[in-house]
């Protein structure tokens, strides 16, 4: 054997593959699907129903959606009904408190002639979460829920609603007042420095409890936040919604959850038809969207401030991108022209040495300074400090 | 062999000069310390001989004598007294000297005539390629020379691709071993007994062939014959790689590995599966998957063989690398139409890959470093009997990966890999050969910290090939395959699991092979299979996991097949293949089945019950006949035609709910609810040959029928279900298509055009089941891609300098796309197509590479070449996958391309 002066050969490659959007030309599909979502509380606590139609998949924001309308009620087995009131917008409230024992049909009678009926529901009663919990590590936060699942209770589906106290970047406790022309302070109606925000999440987290020793689903994740997160700056809270599944609702949401998240990987799976457990009465091979179910909702919040999670160091937020004060002084007599157009507010008070009230300001974009364009400055009411 | 070319060369210089001198010198002078060219000179001068030597031969020789009037043949008996050197005299006074042996020139008493004759002489030349060698060329009449036993045979050889003369090709008759080599003109004579002769020429270390004549008289043979490049070239003789035409078979590709090297490769590692993939009628769903559809058939319908031993995961790293090592292996055939008889399990195709066996002659080997992945192999003989190979492979870096975009989520993405290979083949004796072959290799990846994943093949077999006559030829081989999945999952300790599946089977096989006489080739056998298998298991992995363990039965399984078939040359222009195999499959227990209300869907709500088996008790049993037939018609010298019909059976599945292979893809026997998968395939070719076979046309025509196919309800669980067939929808699907393939097979510019349109349907089965696709309507497969092209051309610019072109085109496969959104729990979500109703675009993609050989000296240490280029040469994005996910609460369409732009490589690669 002889020896071999190996060349090492090295190409600085950079990434090879790549994600670009992806816009087929589809063809325009008028067809219109009923799309059917409701969880019905058994116990009386007032639940939704909504009804609506698909659209195409390139409609934009400016689509205004068309929603049925007509009769919705639940009918038990013993042929007792219960109409669901239209609140407009395609949305019926259900509010009984229904014996848990029988078994229940949802028929729908919409305007255009059409009728559904969904399968036989049967209630099912969701046990209580036993805790959420967040625990802090190096990246973030990871939000957690422990439950047990019981004979009648196996398969869970968990949603969660995520509201948040937030500072603008240049806060200001000051607010230019148009009808006295001047910068007074801003009074609590007015305030700008501190707002709530809040969405509901489209995850859906889906588990069997029976996978699990003694049916006990311990710290399955809810949600992650990692360090920096806006979420966390002053104070968070997550409401997460619990709620007890038949095995064929797990598999509707099982499809939704695959057909919107698990798409963008290597191993995709096929996307799948969905339907549910909706069948229009003139037309059952008809397409519907929706499962509904019948049940309770558990549901638990916690909060989370920012001092259990320091240090906490503040990325920048989008939306304050490029956010600085003006360095010039905005006096007193400028005021009217500098702030009238509502484009600039007072953001950092200059005071003079012996004076009590500023004497002018270093002005910013409103966007910079008045939270309220991207959240709401009244507390909501289940805010607990 | 120098000595020949120069005494030829010599011959016909003097032939052309040639002067009737025909008396009888005699030779008279003083010779002292003369040196032999210097005598030689002088006795040229003086007489009408001609001397013809090699001049190392003579050059210590001094001629010290003296002549008086002496005759030439006693000078030089004197002369070469004691030096070893020989001489003959041949009738024209041309003095041939040699060592050793004398040279034998026995010219022909009518040669000249012939000559002089030619014209009037039929001459018969050859341009028919693969017919040549079974068809009996008459040579000259009867009525020529009628007293006379022998006859003479002269003519022409020349080059099939260049049409020039041939020099130095040796032409030969076996029988009595007479022979002669071509002269730079490319002519030749033989004097031969009248009759039937084999004449078989040879072309300087170049292939042999072979022409049937019947020498009725002096005549001319004109032959055409393929001209080996002498080049450092690997040699690869793939079967019946000269006879488009006439060979049987039909729907065979068969792609030697000096093909496979030649195509550009990714990442510079040569891919015997993307040689595949150049074929017609061969098509890949995408680029991150080896696993390939033959002919409208899904991936687990091709049975891979390397060896005798199948290959459950023919890919590395997901399938960016092949799994074979292309230095171990010394060709591949793909057999997509009329799948042989000893071929069986499968419903596509039967893609052989033959490994190969150390050479005889020293050590020797060969290796490659690439950027990703490096291989060395060493082979040679271990006694004067044995002979060895053993190759291996390796990744280095685990940055491959990291060429995978960011946004992919792969940035903590690790690979790595190995295989290995190792071949021994014992002769016994002349009649028992025992081979060995071994090839293990394991894959370890993630695309993430928290997540795994690991597999391994393990393929073990040994062969014993005896020789029972001249007539019967047995084959008895027994091995063991293996191929073991696993992915641990450790995002958190409390759910850490570890999830494995594994496949293994143990089989033995006697095939024979009988002769009995020259029109009928028999072959038949037994095949046996012994499959374990475990569809999968999740366990808790390290001490905090609170997962409860989950383990599907196991699965076991035996199957039997027997078959026979014979190969009928009915006459010189038909000859018919027809054969049967008869399968026997028995699922085994222990097991536990569910059993459902009859002529109900199979669902959880209709299980009435369960029935337990005992270990070894017969759980199911599916057996069934499978045919082969085909037949071959010569139309005319140049062209012919074939036609095929074959049934298949296969009892184990791939459970995929994806469009291409992915590792999580576990495999299933056929039980009480999942039948075997049954097809046939009906299929009619065209065969031509053009411009004296430079040019290879083919055209083939397929249907096929399949039965029992896996396609999945909505939402189906494909991963540790033990009720699978609740997920299952018992699917029929069709195929068909035509195929275009034009090849240029040799020269300079080598090459071939491929086209297929094709189409692959399938359809929910009639009877009650929970879900029918599409309304129970046929739908396209996931992998129905209507037009295909694949053009490769390879030019030669010199004997080092070797460039290559690829281009590919296919219609983008389909695809299920969201058509219409709605808001759904808070966040918009997505309505999709009927299944497979629309098509990701589509595939364009040219790759470019050079092979740079190093010098061509003999004695160098190693040989090496570089091989260099471009994949994807045009940097188009050709989209893998299309997904839309929602982002803000709004949904955004995107598609994810593997290699999106230009992809150079670069690979050394030595021979030792």
């Amino acid at each position: 054997m002889k020896k071999f002066t190996y060349l090492s050969v090295m190409i600085l490659l950079a990434t090879f593959s790549c994600r670009e959007p992806f816009e087929p030309e589809i063809e325009p599909s008028d067809s219109k699907v009923l799309v059917v979502e409701g969880y019905l509380d058994t116990e009386g606590l007032p639940s939704e129903l909504k009804l609506s139609y698909t659209r195409n998949i390139q409609s934009d924001d400016s689509f205004v959606p068309s929603f049925p309308t007509g009769d919705v009620y639940l009918e038990s087995e013993a042929g007792d009904q219960y109409p669901l009131s239209s609140l407009g917008e395609g949305i019926y409230e259900f509010a009984y408190d229904i014996p848990e024992d029988q078994n229940y049909q949802l028929r729908i009678f919409t305007n255009d002639g059409n009728s559904y009926t969904s399968e036989l529901l049967k209630p099912i009663l969701t046990p209580e979460i036993i805790d959420v919990g967040f625990e802090r590590y190096e990246e973030g936060i990871e939000v957690f829920l422990t439950t047990k699942g019981d004979e009648n209770a196996d398969d869970f589906l968990w949603t969660f609603e995520e509201t948040y106290a937030f500072r603008p970047k240049l806060p200001t406790a000051y607010r230019y007042d148009p009808d006295l022309k001047t910068v007074i302070l801003a009074t609590e109606e007015y305030r700008t420095d501190l707002c709530y925000r809040g969405e509901t999440s489209s995850d859906l987290i889906l588990e069997t409890s029976s996978r699990f020793e003694d049916q006990f689903v311990f710290r399955q994740t809810i949600t992650q936040i990692p360090t920096g997160d806006e979420r966390l700056s002053v104070r968070y809270s997550i409401l997460v919604s619990q709620k007890a599944l038949e095995q064929s609702a797990s598999e509707f949401w099982e499809i939704m959850r695959k057909n919107t998240d698990d798409l963008g990987s290597i191993f995709s799976p096929l996307p799948s038809n969905i339907g549910g457990n909706i069948k229009n009465d003139q037309d059952p091979s008809a397409p519907v969207v929706g499962y509904v179910s019948l049940g309770t909702v558990k549901q638990k919040r916690i909060f989370i401030g920012l001092t259990e999670v320091l240090p906490w160091p503040r990325t920048d937020v989008e939306d304050y991108f490029g956010c600085i004060a003006e360095g010039d002084t905005t006096f007193i007599k400028d005021y009217e022209s500098a702030f009238k157009s509502g484009y600039y507010v007072p953001a950092i008070p200059i005071f003079c040495d012996v004076c009590y009230d500023p004497i002018g300001f270093r002005k910013a974009e409103r966007r910079c300074s008045d939270c309220t364009l991207r959240g709401s400055n009244v507390k909501p009411d289940f805010w607990d400090e | 062999m120098k000595q020949i070319y120069l005494l030829v060369i010599g011959l016909f210089i003097s032939l052309a000069i040639y002067a009737q001198t025909n008396t009888s010198a005699k030779l008279t002078g003083t010779y002292l310390g003369l040196p032999f060219e210097r005598f030689v000179e002088r006795v040229e001068s003086e007489t009408p001989y001609k001397f013809y030597f090699k001049k190392e031969d003579v050059k210590d020789l001094q001629v010290n004598l003296q002549a008086s009037n002496t005759e030439v043949r006693l000078v030089l008996d004197e002369v070469f007294l004691n030096t070893g050197l020989s001489y003959s005299i041949d009738s024209s006074n041309r003095i041939w000297v040699s060592k050793g042996q004398r040279v034998f020139i026995d010219f022909p008493n009518e040669y000249f005539k012939v000559q002089e004759r030619k014209d009037n002489l039929s001459v018969v030349s050859d341009s028919l390629g693969g017919f040549d060698k079974n068809k009996r060329f008459i040579i000259g009449k009867l009525s020529d020379n009628p007293e006379s036993s022998t006859a003479v045979l002269s003519g022409v050889v020349t080059s099939i691709e260049s049409g020039n003369p041939m020099n130095g090709a040796i032409v030969l008759e076996k029988v009595n071993y007479n022979q002669v080599a071509t002269d730079k003109n490319g002519n030749y004579q033989l004097t031969l007994p009248k009759g039937r002769h084999t004449i078989w020429v040879q072309n300087i270390g170049g292939f042999q062939e072979q022409r049937q004549i019947e020498l009725r008289g002096d005549g001319v043979l004109n032959m055409s014959i393929e001209e080996t490049i002498l080049s450092l070239d690997e040699i690869v003789v793939s079967s019946g790689a000269l006879s488009n035409i006439n060979k049987l078979d039909m729907g065979v590709q068969s792609i030697s590995i000096a093909e496979v090297k030649r195509l550009p490769a990714v990442m510079g590692e040569v891919d015997v599966l993307r040689g595949v993939l150049t074929m017609p009628g061969v098509n890949t769903v995408g680029e991150a998957t080896t696993g390939f559809n033959v002919r409208g058939g899904a991936a687990d319908q091709n049975l891979i063989l390397y060896g005798n031993s199948t290959i459950f995961n023919p890919t590395h790293a997901f399938g960016f690398f092949s799994a074979f090592n292309a230095d171990v292996v010394s060709g591949v055939d793909l057999f997509k139409g009329s799948i042989p008889v000893n071929y069986g399990g499968r419903l596509s195709s039967v893609l052989q890959v033959d490994p190969k066996f150390g050479r005889k002659d020293k050590i020797g080997g060969s290796g490659g470093i690439g950027i990703l992945t490096s291989r060395l192999s060493l082979e040679g003989p271990i006694s004067d009997k044995t002979t060895f190979i053993i190759g291996a492979r390796t990744t280095y870096s685990d940055w491959a990966l990291k060429l995978l975009e960011d946004e992919a989520d792969l940035n903590d993405s690790k690979i790595s890999f190995y295989d290995i290979n190792a071949n021994i083949q014992h002769e016994l004796d002349e009649k028992n050969i025992l081979e060995f072959t071994g090839y293990a290799s394991k894959d370890n990846f993630r695309f993430d910290p928290d997540t795994t994943y690991s597999y391994q093949n393990l393929n073990l077999s040994l062969g014993w090939r005896h020789f029972f006559n001249d007539q019967l030829e047995g084959k008895f081989t027994v091995g063991r395959d293996g191929y073991q999945f696993g992915i641990i999952g450790q995002d958190n300790p409390l759910n850490s699991f570890d999830y494995s599946f594994d496949v293994n089977q143990w089989f033995a096989r006697a095939d024979f092979e009988s002769r009995r006489n020259e029109n009928h080739i028999l072959k038949f056998g037994i095949h046996g299979i012994q499959y374990d298998i475990n569809p999968g298991r999740n366990e808790p992995y390290g001490e905090e996991s609170i997962v409860i363990e989950d383990v599907l039965q196991e699965e076991n399984a035996r199957e039997i097949s027997s078959y026979i078939g014979d190969e009928y040359t009915v006459n010189d222009k038909l000859s018919l293949s027809y054969g049967a195999r008869y399968m026997f499959y028995q699922l085994l227990g222990p097991k536990t089945i569910n059993e459902y209300v009859e002529d109900a869907p199979i669902t959880e709500s209709n299980v009435i019950g369960e029935k337990t088996f005992t270990k070894g008790e017969n759980v199911k049993t599916y057996h069934g006949p499978e045919f082969r037939t085909s037949a071959r018609y010569i139309l005319d010298n140049m062209s012919s035609i074939k036609i095929g019909f074959n049934t298949m059976r296969q009892n184990i599945h791939l459970l995929s709910n994806s469009s291409s292979i992915s590792p999580t893809d576990s495999w299933k026997l056929s039980d009480t609810y999942i039948k075997p998968q049954t097809g046939g395939q009906g299929s009619v070719g065209y065969y031509r040959n053009f411009a004296k076979n430079k040019l290879e046309f083919s055209t083939e025509v397929y249907y096929r029928y399949m039965n029992n196919l896996l396609d999945y309800r909505s939402g189906a669980k494909i991963v540790l279900n033990d009720n699978i067939e609740q997920d299952v929808l018992n699917s029929k699907g069709k195929a068909y298509g035509v195929e275009f393939l034009l090849k240029k097979p040799a020269g300079q510019l080598k090459g071939s055009l491929a086209y297929t349109y094709s189409r692959s349907l399938m359809k929910t089965f009639d009877e009650p089941s929970v879900e029918k696709i599409n309304d129970g309507e046929y739908y396209s497969s996931n992998f129905d891609q209507p037009h295909h092209l694949v053009l490769v051309a390879n030019y030669e610019m010199s004997k080092r300098i070797n460039t290559s072109l690829n281009l590919n085109y296919s219609t983008g496969r389909p695809i299920t796309l969201p058509i219409s959104k709605f808001d759904y729990a808070g966040s918009e979500r997505v309505y999709f197509s009927d299944r497979n109703a629309y098509r990701i675009p589509d595939y364009f993609r040219i790759d470019f590479s050079v092979n740079l050989e190093g010098n061509h000296k003999v004695k160098k240490l190693a040989h090496a070449s570089w091989s260099f280029g471009v994949y994807n040469l045009l940097g188009r994005s050709n989209p893998y996958s299309v997904y839309y996910v929602p982002e803000d609460g709004k949904l955004r369409g995107y598609q994810l391309s593997i290699f999106a732009r230009q992809i150079p490589f670069i690979t050394y690669n030595f021979r030792f």
